[in-house]
């Protein structure tokens, strides 16, 4: 059988170790190849996994002396949180970058979190799952500290201090688990984890949820986000909020699947989730860089997701991985428009970013349509996932775990209030500094593409996710 | 006699070093640089080559009761072999005078072969004291200013060396040969006295191998050092210390191994807290690298203090692990030194400068911290599982909170590293060059792949484990 994921894995390692060796010349051809190849093959991947029974795994010897093994699989959550993936990184190959500033350290990077990305959905082994985390840490660290704006120095340090803690505390988890089950197979520990003693389970629990609650992030540990954002350049922002999030969602969504213990705790982490959703939501109405507000949304997002995941219910879950892949498309969609808008006019402050509709027409239309996406109107990806997470936990937690819906109301609301007061206003507009350019357009088009089809065809993905 | 064609690889392994020695005893008298240069690195290889060998056959042999082949001796005899042909390399294209380096090298490699290959207490002592004393006459050499760094080392060698002594002579009455041989557990007094000797020994080790609290000499040496002898000192005279501390505590002290989680995990933890804590504040990178490989010691103290097999093979890695990284990252550093380029301030828009050594400034520190999938992750995969296993999990999570506060440091220096723009270029000596990229396969690729490696620790240490 031909080797899918070795494959897959294999593209952005080769592109990786050629562009180093050429000294990042020819990173940004190599990136939008490698990440087209990888959008290609997951997407065929998807395609197979939706027509049939096709569930992929590959398993490599790796130190046998500890018994770990490399191994990769198609699971239905795997899937689809490859296929968003690849369909942000091709996006942010291809045009996030419209200065065209440091282009063969930017391709490079992305290689780099390709790698990280492409391995960490389709990881079956914590080890390697630890792995492809702390390259993806690293590659956004030099993304932000390289390519960012003025004040990118603290941004990224902040952002790696956290980070990394998230990181200790996922490797001690990763400790936990391999001393209590003596494996470091995902399926293995899931199928037995009943028999790690409680007081243990609870200690892997907590690790794990803080790892992973600081890369989502969930108040209080989201502190590094809006700077990140704000400070990194386009590329950086699309892959932070985009991918690099979903690696929290992503190994949440492992978690509460693999020990039992997560029921115990499961109104416990939907309380703080949706107290983390309100928190960004009201912190999101004093800001006033477009790029703040947007990055605050993603907190929200990410709080009314990690509910779905508290369910444990399968419309919650799979309204969990709806969620994840929807917004990591808008949110992509929307730093890439903010990121050309910039490129554009020279500003994204609120009050000072003007005429932006008589400017440029598929920018405006593009940031309206990633503001209706972001909020969940229908026909888009977003209200699909909506729906499946509210009837999840109205299901599981009952009347009162509607609530969270007053974010997504409170952050439309501010950010229909930013189409009204900077794109659509078109008093004293500014002039455009340079037009945009065709494949900055290709990468919106992609974009608003997914946007659309996983909105319009939602089954698609229900049925891959049914298995 | 015929000569016994197994006899071979033993003979190569003497004849080699004693060739090492002979090339040192005419390092002043003949002028030939090229000549001895090639004739010790050969001499080197052959160590290498032969110790390879020789793990390989597994052989466990006794030579005149003071040295043993097994493979425990051929893995370390390996590591000490290349690292020394590092330093070699490195002092050879230095603009020192060689030929007084070689005169001391010679004698330095005679004791750290000498303890490594050791199966005798006194084997270990004068291996130490050759060694140290040598190394210490090497940090002279080059320049009158290195002698403060010199007298200090020479100085806490000296009392490590006092306190060893008299470490030894306590064991006197149960093994008067003073072979490393299992001394069976003592009732009442002698039990005692096995474990104040323990304590000594431990302590007096700790001062080589810059164990909490005699580690304060250890920033100032480096510093102070030339800069080939900086690897030197971290990669390899540290390994050597841990190797006689390995070997004492597992074999001669065997019986005694339920005392060392009461003494050892205390101290690991202080050396890594330590170490790192100091590491913070630093502004100078070698100083900074000096603090970091005290907390990289305290690490290979956690695989010490779990006293298992498992424990044993994870501070075997973990030493090989640090050992090439810390050559790599002071041969840089040494290699910016000799350039007036000290500070964190200093190392800005390196990347510009000379992106290769950039790259692999970075990739030895993230290694250092721990980054997956390189080699000091590895390490600290095996260390803290081995001391989770062994029911230590404060330990393992003091471990962890650790690698997480160094992470601080590195990053600063790695984040001026690739900060400003430079015009000037920097280019790589062809010396320092080689022992990077050797340092750097051996980080990145035995990192992705840790497999081989994790099994020759694993045979090591189950053949140290064999001999009590």
């Amino acid at each position: 059988m031909f080797p899918l994921f070795a494959i897959i894995i294999g593209i952005p390692a080769v592109a990786l170790l050629a562009s180093v060796l050429t000294g990042g010349r020819f990173g940004k051809r190599l990136s939008i190849s490698s990440t087209l190849a990888t959008m290609v093959l997951s997407l065929y991947l998807a395609a197979s996994t939706f027509f049939g029974n096709f569930a992929p795994s590959e398993t490599y010897g790796y130190i046998s002396a500890l018994g770990i093994n490399l191994k990769f699989a198609a699971t239905p959550f795997s899937v689809v949180l490859l296929l968003m993936a690849s369909i942000v990184l091709f996006a942010t190959a291809l045009s996030g970058n419209p200065e065209a500033e440091k282009e063969g350290t930017a391709g490079t990077l992305i290689l780099l979190f390709q790698l990280a990305a492409v391995g960490i959905f389709t990881a079956r082994n914590l080890f390697a799952f630890f792995i492809f985390w702390d390259i993806g840490v690293i590659a956004l660290f030099f993304m932000i500290n390289r390519l960012g704006s003025s004040n990118r120095k603290k941004a990224s340090y902040k952002f790696l201090m956290y980070e990394i803690f998230a990181s200790a505390m996922l490797f001690f988890g990763i400790i936990l688990l391999y001393m209590t089950t003596h494996s470091l197979d995902i399926g293995y520990i899931t199928a037995n984890a009943s028999s790690i003693p409680l007081p243990y389970q609870a200690a892997i629990f907590l690790s794990l949820f803080v790892a992973f609650m600081t890369n989502m992030p969930l108040f209080p540990m989201h502190a590094w986000l809006p700077d990140a954002h704000t400070e990194a350049s386009t590329q950086g922002s699309m892959l932070l909020s985009g991918v690099l999030t979903k690696f929290g969602g992503f190994g949440m969504l492992l978690l509460f699947g693999m020990l039992p213990i997560a029921h115990a705790y499961a109104l416990d982490t939907a309380v703080a989730a949706s107290f983390s959703a309100f928190y960004a939501a009201f912190l999101l109405l004093k800001q006033t860089d477009i790029k703040r507000v947007i990055a605050y949304s993603t907190i929200v997002e990410m709080g009314i997701i990690m509910l779905g995941v508290s369910t444990l219910n399968q419309f919650g879950t799979f309204g969990a991985v709806y969620a994840m892949l929807s917004h990591g498309v808008t949110i992509a969609l929307l730093f890439l428009v903010v990121g050309v808008l910039h490129y554009v006019f020279g500003e994204r402050d609120i009050s000072k970013l003007r005429g932006a509709l008589s400017g440029s027409k598929t920018l405006s239309y593009a940031f309206i349509i990633g503001v209706f996406a972001t909020t969940g109107i229908p026909l888009t990806a977003t209200f699909v996932a909506d729906i499946l997470i509210f009837l999840g936990s109205l299901g599981a937690f009952g009347i009162y775990s509607l609530l969270p819906i007053f974010t997504i109301a409170v952050m439309g609301w501010y950010l229909y209030l930013v189409i009204d007061r900077s794109i659509m206003n078109s008093k004293n507009p500014l002039p455009v500094l340079n037009p945009p350019g065709l494949k900055q357009k290709i990468g919106i088009a992609l974009l608003l593409l997914a946007i659309f089809a996983f909105g319009v065809f939602p089954f698609v993905i229900i049925k891959i996710l049914k298995g | 006699m015929a000569y016994d064609i197994s006899a071979l690889p033993y003979s190569i392994l003497a004849g080699s070093i004693f060739i090492i020695v002979l090339v040192s005893a005419v390092a002043k008298l003949y002028n030939g640089r090229k000549v001895l240069f090639a004739l010790s690195s050969a001499a080197l290889i052959a160590v290498v080559l032969a110790s390879y060998f020789l793990f390989l056959s597994g052989s466990n042999t006794v030579f005149l009761n003071i040295f043993r082949v097994y493979p425990f001796s051929d893995l370390f005899g390996m590591l000490i072999a290349s690292l020394l042909l590092l330093v070699n390399i490195q002092a050879f294209g230095a603009s020192g005078d060689y030929n007084a380096f070689l005169s001391l090298f010679g004698f330095a490699s005679l004791g750290m072969f000498a303890v490594v290959f050791a199966s005798s207490l006194l084997a270990i002592f004068l291996g130490i004291e050759a060694m140290m004393i040598a190394t210490a006459f090497m940090i002279i050499i080059e320049h009158r200013h290195h002698v403060e760094a010199a007298i200090k080392l020479f100085l806490m060698g000296s009392v490590a060396a006092a306190v060893f002594a008299f470490a030894i002579a306590l064991l006197l009455p149960y093994d008067p040969a003073l072979s490393l041989a299992a001394i069976p557990g003592l009732p009442g007094a002698g039990k005692y006295l096995i474990s104040l000797s323990l304590f000594l020994i431990a302590a007096s080790l700790s001062f080589e191998a810059g164990i909490f609290p005699f580690n304060l000499w250890i920033p100032d040496v480096y510093e102070g050092s030339p800069g080939y002898m900086t690897p030197m000192l971290a990669g390899i005279n540290k390994k050597v210390a841990f190797v006689a501390m390995i070997s004492i505590l597992f074999i001669t002290f065997g019986y005694y191994v339920h005392l060392f989680p009461l003494l050892f995990v205390a101290l690991s933890a202080a050396t890594m807290l330590f170490g790192n804590l100091l590491a913070l504040v630093q502004d100078n990178v070698k100083r900074m690298l000096a603090y970091s490989s005290i907390s990289q010691a305290g690490y290979i103290m956690v695989g010490i203090a779990v006293a298992t097999q498992y424990g044993i093979e994870s501070s075997i890695f973990q030493i090989f692990a640090h050992a090439f990284m810390v050559v790599g990252a002071f041969s840089i550093v040494a290699w910016l030194e000799s350039r007036n380029i000290k500070t964190v301030g200093d190392y800005a828009g390196l990347a510009s400068r000379n992106w290769i050594a950039s790259l692999s400034l970075t990739l030895f520190m993230l290694s250092m911290a721990g980054i997956p999938p390189l080699i000091g992750f590895d390490g600290k995969f095996l260390l803290f599982t081995s001391a989770a296993y062994a029911g230590m999990l404060p330990l393992a999570f003091f471990g962890v909170i650790n690698s997480f506060i160094s992470m601080y440091y590195y990053w600063k220096v790695i984040s001026s590293v690739y900060s400003e723009r430079h015009k000037e270029k920097l280019r790589l000596t062809r010396s320092v060059a080689f022992s990077v990229a050797v340092a750097l396969f051996m980080v990145v690729i035995v990192g992705i792949y840790p497999q081989p490696l994790i099994s020759l620790a694993g045979e090591a240490s189950r053949s140290l484990l064999a001999l009590v």
